[in-house]
């Protein structure tokens, strides 16, 4: 049986701000294939719903992928997407996460590592608001 | 493990940190009780008790060089999921 996990997509304002995010969950959650979606097309702040259906393709490894979104238009740009009001995604099951950005990140990325479901790795990312780091 | 009729019996050890419980060892230690999905593993120290699959709980416990961690483990293979945790919180640093 071939391994297939969820795929994360971290969307965010800031193209820096994804990859870093998507750097430490690589490093933490070792196996978890995470693409960092930040920024416009020509690289400005912002968001785009072209580089989020990309991220979205190379995310996808056949269990379905999970949009985690920093805070505004990040938020619309992924529900946009969901929706299919901008281009449908070509991947069957996408999700979105409400859940804090770098926290529900790691989250996500250890329970996709270990082979939980799509369900799963989103209850985890959301699960991020509710746990105490002091 | 193989189904058995009769329950193991819980395993609760106790380890001393060698090192800050970082990230990376606290995603280790997820990554490992997600293996034994039967099996309910508990970390507790003075603080609070955090369950042993989710990372940002193992986190949450702030627990530093020195510190004792009860681990708690109950359910179908409570020996190897106990063994296991209790292996990567005392791995010496990276």
């Amino acid at each position: 049986m071939t391994p297939k996990m969820v795929g994360i997509v971290l969307i965010s304002h800031s193209a820096s701000l994804a990859a870093g995010a998507a750097e430490l969950v690589g490093q933490i959650a070792g196996g978890a294939r995470v693409v960092p979606a930040g920024g416009t097309d020509d690289g400005r702040l912002g968001t785009s719903t072209d580089l989020i259906l990309a991220a979205i393709a190379e995310a996808d490894q056949g269990a379905g992928v999970l949009l985690l979104p920093d805070l505004g238009s990040s938020v619309i740009s992924a529900r946009m997407v969901l929706a299919g009001s901008d281009h449908a995604p070509a991947v069957a099951q996408v999700a979105i996460a409400d859940a804090p950005f770098v926290e529900g990140a790691v989250a996500a990325g250890v329970a996709a590592s270990v082979g939980a479901d799509l369900a799963a790795v989103t209850q985890a990312a959301e699960e991020a608001r509710d746990v105490r780091k002091l | 493990m193989s189904a058995s009729s009769e329950p193991a019996m819980p395993v609760e050890q106790v380890v001393v940190l060698p090192k800050h419980l970082h990230a990376r060892p606290a995603g280790q230690v997820a990554q490992a009780a997600a293996r034994y999905p039967d099996t309910t593993i508990e970390l507790s120290n003075d603080h609070r008790t955090a369950n042993a699959r989710s990372i940002l709980a193992v986190m949450g416990l702030g627990a530093v060089t020195g510190d004792q961690i009860r681990v708690r483990a109950a359910g179908a293979d409570p020996a190897g999921a106990s063994a296991a945790v209790a292996a990567i919180l005392t791995a010496a640093e990276e």
